[in-house]
């Protein structure tokens, strides 16, 4: 899900500034013999535990049908594929001879125990915004997992793009380590939700574009970026939704996986919500108004009632005549489930007048859900979406997403969808 | 293997991870009630709930449903009050799509308990009934869904 | 669809050929004291009683929806005098004394009645007999109701009756066709409201269809649907691919020596998934035949070809004097019509399972015509009829692609490659890509007006792919100089109007028969006959400046040929103009219109002149300018189908042939392009949906006429109706079939 993201990091390589020599020296730490479960508080474990559902570090460090935190699970990129690593108390092959003060300089500075840096797909510079006694529950957390002996896979990157040792110069032209400091302006809630969102659960990760070095762009934090045929929209008051994100539909999408007015948490925004189901429902609200603060939700609240009518009778005016050979097919595969009542639309049917993915610019995740489906896990518990990726053409995707397009929004006519649905499909194929 | 509730009993079963639900809950399971009709969603021959949702189980693979909830007509025992609507108004013809169109019709008269002919079009759109019964589907709709309002008024 | 001529239309002669040609025997002659305590009463092949009182009522006829079991068993419990209640219906295996087994032509409750009235008033007087020995009365003095034989204040049930001895009386086949039935006034189940028997089960979800059926160790198969249809040839095949598709078994190139399925491949799996996608990855090379040039247009083309030269067909109607009022007329109206390719698209694809078991090979699968496959299938399997049994199964959806069971061929040529029970089933584009669909037609009609402007002739010239031409040559009329004729296609231009010298010409269209498998569709030729038909007697009546409701009714006055008779046709082409008067006066004819909206009538004789079902339509359209788009607000229908046995299963069948033939009209149709279908699946091919629905009000009509059939007739009015009254809209008038929104567009712009 990051394949951007890498791409331009290992091109940073290509600066190869060696007077970086000194700055780029870190040290090894000693390994230490693994420390004894006993040794750690279980509250303290049982706070990790929370933490790393926050972080949703699973979702990185466990490959497919593999143990949980053994990682192995690759991103593919065009310089060849990079492997997650272990991170379960193995002594050799995860992070069982890790001291404490290893693991803290690895969240918080980005270097390895050996001195290596680290690639900044892993995101140490959020995690540096970690309180020390986070970082410290974190570890007491994975130390205390089953060790899992699991042999890291070598990267398939290329010279020079994997000497480690020139991620020095990226660290110091776009890292900024140093703890979250609460803003006092505002209020506690607040700050939590800007700890969780900068720090562990990393949002901006995903959701804040990048420069061509693959940095994240400070001047337009969560503007929104695409990785991977996946859009993260943006998370501003710039966010295409017709209506705003208020603190509940935050709330909702970020505890539940769903929300009314918005849709549903799938593909790589799946994980998050899943890990963030650790969290408890403070955090969540502290997230919700953090970020209902930023897209200025309560700015626009008063009318939200008013673009729900509008959303949901522009689409009535605009279905056209039911002979319109596009409408029939949107009817006849879609609108059993994604049909509303004026006005009223319910959460189990995601009302697609309002859904984020059809008035993002790119269509990409209106397409990769509609191929994919929504699993059980993912969204709404218990809930699927069927996959049309096996069952319907490309031409008869593109016509059903043209369709919403057209009849959904007042916004213009997708360009690139044949492209982009074909790019998808490819993914979609290669998965299998 | 994947495991999941249909009917009320735990099933475990050992296909393919993309097999279609829909294979797996005629011929693993031996529930030859849900039919297969086109295998990409459009005629809702397929319906079952899952989540209490109706889903096209032709396009629904396998491993989507791990732990799911899953009902088919089978699991209704003929008591739900479509059943008995659909026999008040001999609604089935060859009776081919009727499995889905009643799995179908049970979401849309519990998301709207007074359905307009509009809601019905809708929502029952993606149901063929190739025999074309339909101005008795849309009344039996009608039916089962103000006898499901009656008995929650009582209530 | 079909109605094979030599099947029983009368009592006498389906009696025998049910009973295998003896007579009839009530009780078993000589066993009546000795009878084996625990046996059934079994006065005929056609149904039993238990000692219980239980009627068990056998069925031959194939369901499909349209509830024929029940129909037929009611007739036949009428008579009996049976509590409906103590009634089950069996739906038969094949088994040689049935006779012929056809599911097929709205036939099954006209061609049952009889049979089934008798046998069962035959019980009831053999029963009557018995219990009033039982009860020490005279049998003319007793009658039986519910069940029960009641003479003075005493009653002896049927069950105890066979309980203790049962009935002796025997009839011969003669007396039996003597028998009298009811009077209309006496029937107790005929004419009233009854559930239907099949219901309950499509309900709950245990019905149990073809699709359904399995067998132990049984493989799944899926074919790979050869360019086409006819003529292809296997010249490799590579299964590399599929071998990864866990489940594979193998790949079957199919010897047939039926010809039924040349080019099959067969591939077989463990798991039906695996073999959808394991038939995805085989690739077959095939020598394919010459369809693959043939197009639609090509097919039209050659039909006009055909309707220009004057000599070839057969003259289904040849009165004298044709030519010579043509020359003569004042004024000639000639004018084409065409109409499209359309699939069948039953919901269930077809499927069979085959295997071989006890030295029989048994075929599971739902069949409207076992006549007609099992020969087939004993060429196909090298074995003798007998050997091979077809075991029943509802269907769902028939409308005539399962009168034609080809699909039944590869299942048992796969199980016989094999040596295993074989569940083949196809795919939904298998499914629509192997269709027996219905052909293209072109039809060329003319009339001849006298100066006074009466209508003094009628030339109706048609050609289309002949179904029976292709899978059952038998059955086929013959002209009077003994051309055969495919009289399924040409049905419905043997029309009931009184047009002076009549010519009717049926070309069969050989370059449709060679280029794919022409099929039986609801109502088969009717469905293109009457569209031409009717769309010209409406341009008739404006040209002759008439209303098109007074024209028609002026035109069905009866006269000569058009007086009918009987058995089926009493009343003839009077009964015609009933329904359609009645038709227009229900829809409020005349009224006025608002904008773009307009009537158009309708009206047909159902499916032949031998059993005539009148049916008259009003539809009334709005036609959306900007779009071209055509919306059914409402059709009116009429139907005078003489006695009606299940009413409620009669208005269902005439409410889904109705929809049938606005779907045809408007939502349906695809076209035949270099050997294949275009549309394969219902991401393109979209018969009508439940929104498309319009108000719908049909009557049918009160009568105690002989029962005719339903099945179809309501499929055959609805498509000119439509046509009419976007005309009524507008004034365009569209002559192909379906109608287009491109179509009515480019017409629009036209005037």
């Amino acid at each position: 899900m990051f394949k951007k993201l890498l791409v331009a990091t290992v091109a940073v390589g290509c600066l190869g500034v060696a007077g970086f020599g000194t700055l780029a020296w870190q040290p090894a730490m000693a390994p230490i013999a693994p420390p004894a479960t006993a040794s750690f508080a279980p509250e303290l474990v049982a706070k990790g535990e929370a933490l790393a559902g926050g972080g949703y570090c699973a979702a990185c460090h466990t490959r497919k049908g593999g143990e949980r935190f053994a990682g192995g699970y690759a991103m593919e990129t065009p310089f060849g594929a990079i492997f997650s690593t272990n991170i379960t108390p193995d002594p050799e092959t995860g992070i069982g001879n890790w001291s404490e003060a290893a693991f803290a300089r690895a969240m918080q500075k980005g270097v390895s125990r050996d001195g290596s840096h680290l690639l900044p797909v892993f995101s140490y510079d959020h995690f540096t915004k970690l309180s020390d006694d986070d970082v410290r529950a974190l570890y007491a957390y994975f130390m205390t997992r089953t060790p899992v002996h699991a042999t890291r896979r070598p990267n398939g990157i290329p010279f020079p793009f994997n000497i480690r040792y020139l991620q020095a110069g990226w660290k110091l032209l776009f890292f900024r380590p140093g703890r979250f400091e609460p803003d006092v302006t505002r209020s506690a809630e607040w700050n939590r939700g800007a700890y969780l969102a900068q720090g562990l659960s990393h949002c901006g990760a995903c959701h804040t574009p990048r420069n061509l070095l693959g940095a994240e762009k400070f001047g337009n934090a969560y503007g929104g970026a695409v990785i991977d045929n996946w859009v993260a929209p943006p998370l501003t008051a710039g966010n295409a939704a017709p209506t705003p994100w208020t603190h509940d539909e935050l709330y909702d999408y970020l505890r539940t996986g769903a929300s009314k007015l918005h849709g549903t948490a799938a593909g790589p925004m799946f994980p998050v919500v899943q890990g963030l189901r650790a969290l408890p429902d403070s955090d969540i609200r502290a997230l919700a108004t953090y970020f209902a603060e930023l897209d200025k939700a309560a700015e626009r609240l008063p009318y939200v009632s008013g673009a729900v009518s509008l959303a949901m009778s522009s689409t009535l005016a605009k279905e056209g005549a039911p002979i319109d050979p596009d409408a029939r097919l949107y009817i006849t595969a879609c609108a059993s489930c994604h049909y509303n009542a004026t006005n009223a639309p319910l959460a189990t049917r995601p009302d697609l007048s309002l859904n984020s993915a059809v008035h993002l610019a790119d269509p990409s995740n209106l397409i990769q859900v509609i191929l994919r489906g929504i699993g059980t896990e993912e969204g709404m518990p218990g809930v699927v979406m069927p996959a049309f990726g096996d069952a319907l053409s490309d031409s008869d995707v593109a016509r059903i997403a043209a369709y919403l397009r057209r009849t959904r929004t007042d916004l213009p006519p997708w360009p690139d969808l044949a492209v982009k649905i074909a790019a998808i499909r490819r993914q979609y194929e290669a998965a299998k | 293997m994947t495991s999941f509730h249909i009917n009320g009993r735990l099933v475990i079963v050992d296909a393919e991870d993309d097999a279609p639900l829909l294979w797996v809950i005629r011929d693993a399971i031996g529930l030859t009630g849900t039919k297969f009709g086109c295998g990409i969603g459009m005629c809702g021959a397929c319906t079952v709930h899952v989540g209490g949702r109706p889903t096209r189980s032709c396009v629904t693979p396998l491993v989507s449903v791990a732990g799911a909830e899953i009902t088919t007509i089978e699991g209704l025992e003929g008591k739900h009050p479509l059943q008995t609507a659909w026999a008040d108004h001999q609604v089935p013809q060859c009776g081919y799509c009727q499995s889905g169109q009643i799995m179908q019709a049970a979401s849309l008269i519990r998301d709207f308990p007074a359905p307009t002919d509009e809601d019905i079009d809708a929502v029952m759109a993606g149901n063929l009934c190739r025999c074309m019964a339909y101005v008795r589907i849309r009344n039996a709709i009608k039916q089962a869904a103000a006898q499901a309002r009656k008995v929650a008024a009582d209530e | 669809m079909s109605k094979l001529k030599g099947q029983p239309t009368l009592s006498r002669r389906a009696f025998l050929i049910g009973s295998a040609g003896t007579a009839i025997a009530f009780g078993f002659a000589g066993t009546e004291a000795t009878a084996d305590e625990s046996s059934p009463f079994e006065p005929t092949i056609w149904y039993s009683i238990d000692r219980s009182g239980i009627v068990t009522i056998n069925i031959t006829r194939a369901e499909m929806g349209q509830h024929v079991g029940t129909a037929l068993a009611r007739i036949l419990a009428d008579e009996l005098e049976v509590d409906w209640s103590n009634v089950r219906i069996l739906a038969v295996d094949t088994d040689p004394k049935w006779g012929v087994m056809i599911t097929g032509g709205s036939r099954s409750v006209s061609d049952g009645f009889p049979l089934y009235s008798r046998v069962g008033a035959a019980g009831r007087i053999a029963l009557i007999e018995a219990g009033a020995k039982l009860l020490g009365a005279s049998p003319s003095n007793c009658l039986a109701r519910q069940g029960a034989v009641f003479a003075a204040n005493q009653s002896i049930s049927y069950g105890e009756i066979i309980r203790r001895g049962g009935p002796a009386r025997k009839f011969t086949p003669d007396e039996l066709a003597e028998l009298p039935i009811k009077e209309a006034s006496e029937r107790r189940l005929v004419g009233k409201k009854a559930d239907a028997l099949d219901i309950p089960a499509k309900i709950n979800g245990t019905a149990r269809y073809g699709i359904d059926a399995s067998a132990p160790d049984m493989v799944y198969a899926r074919p790979k649907i050869p360019p086409t249809r006819n003529d292809s040839v296997v010249r490799s095949v590579d299964d590399s691919a599929a071998k990864r598709i866990k489940g594979y078994l193998t790949s079957l190139v199919l010897e047939d020596p039926s010809n039924t399925v040349p080019g099959w491949v067969v591939v077989c799996a463990t798991s039906y998934p695996a073999a959808i996608r394991a038939a995805d990855l085989v690739k077959v090379d095939w020598t394919t035949g010459s369809a693959t040039e043939v197009s639609e247009q090509d097919i039209l083309d050659y039909g006009a070809k055909q309707i220009a030269a004057s000599s070839g067909g057969a003259l289904v109607v040849d009165d004298p004097g044709v030519d010579s009022a043509f020359q003569a007329a004042r004024s000639v109206l000639e004018r084409t019509y065409t109409t499209g390719s359309v699939l069948h698209a039953q919901l269930e694809p077809v499927n069979a399972l085959a295997f071989e078991k006890d030295g029989r090979f048994e075929i599971h699968t739902g069949s409207q015509w076992q006549s007609l496959i099992l020969p087939v299938l004993a060429k196909a399997l090298q074995l003798p009829q007998e050997r091979i049994i077809m075991r029943t199964y509802p269907m769902g959806g028939g409308f005539g692609r399962r009168l034609d069971s080809d699909y039944a061929v590869p299942a048992a040529l796969a199980a016989k490659a094999i040596g295993k029970p074989v569940k083949l089933v196809l795919t939904r584009p298998d499914d629509m890509r192997f269709d027996t669909f219905r052909s293209p037609s072109i039809q060329t009609l003319r009339l001849a007006f006298d100066a006074r402007g009466k209508v003094t002739a009628m030339e109706h010239h048609a050609s289309a792919g002949w179904p029976s031409a292709i899978v059952a040559p038998a059955i086929m009329h013959k002209t009077r100089d003994g051309t055969p004729y495919d009289q399924d296609a040409i049905d419905g231009a043997d029309h009931w109007y009184s047009v002076g010298a009549q010519r009717v010409r049926a070309l069969s269209n050989t370059l449709a028969n060679t280029s794919f498998r022409p099929g039986y569709l609801r109502s088969v030729g009717p469905g293109w006959t009457n569209w031409a038909v009717e769309t010209f007697m409406d341009e008739a009546a404006r040209m002759a400046q008439v209303d098109p409701v007074i024209f028609r009714v002026g035109l069905l006055d009866g006269a000569g040929r058009n007086a009918g008779g009987a058995p089926n046709a009493i009343g003839g082409a009077k009964r015609q103009a009933a329904v359609l008067k009645r038709a227009a006066e229900k829809a409020g004819w005349g009224a006025v219109m608002p904008k773009d909206t307009g009537l158009g009538v309708a009206t047909t004789f159902g499916q032949d002149r031998a059993m005539p079902t009148w049916v008259a339509c009003v539809a009334r359209v709005h036609v959306d300018r900007p779009t071209g788009a055509v919306t059914v607000e409402k059709l009116t229908i009429v139907v005078d189908a003489g006695t009606i046995v299940h009413p409620d299963g009669a208005l269902a069948q005439v409410e889904g042939g109705a929809l049938w033939g606005l779907s045809i009209a408007l939502h349906e149709g695809t076209e035949f392009v270099k050997g294949q279908v275009k549309d394969t699946n219902f991401d393109s091919y979209t018969p009508l949906r439940i929104g498309d629905v319009p108000a719908i009000d049909i009557e049918i009509i009160d009568s105690t006429e002989a029962p005719v059939g339903l099945g179809e007739p309501g499929t055959t009015v609805v498509a000119p109706a439509i046509g009419n009254a976007v005309f009524a809209a507008t004034g365009i008038r569209l002559r192909r079939l379906p109608i287009r929104p491109a179509d009515v567009l480019a017409a629009l712009r036209a005037r």
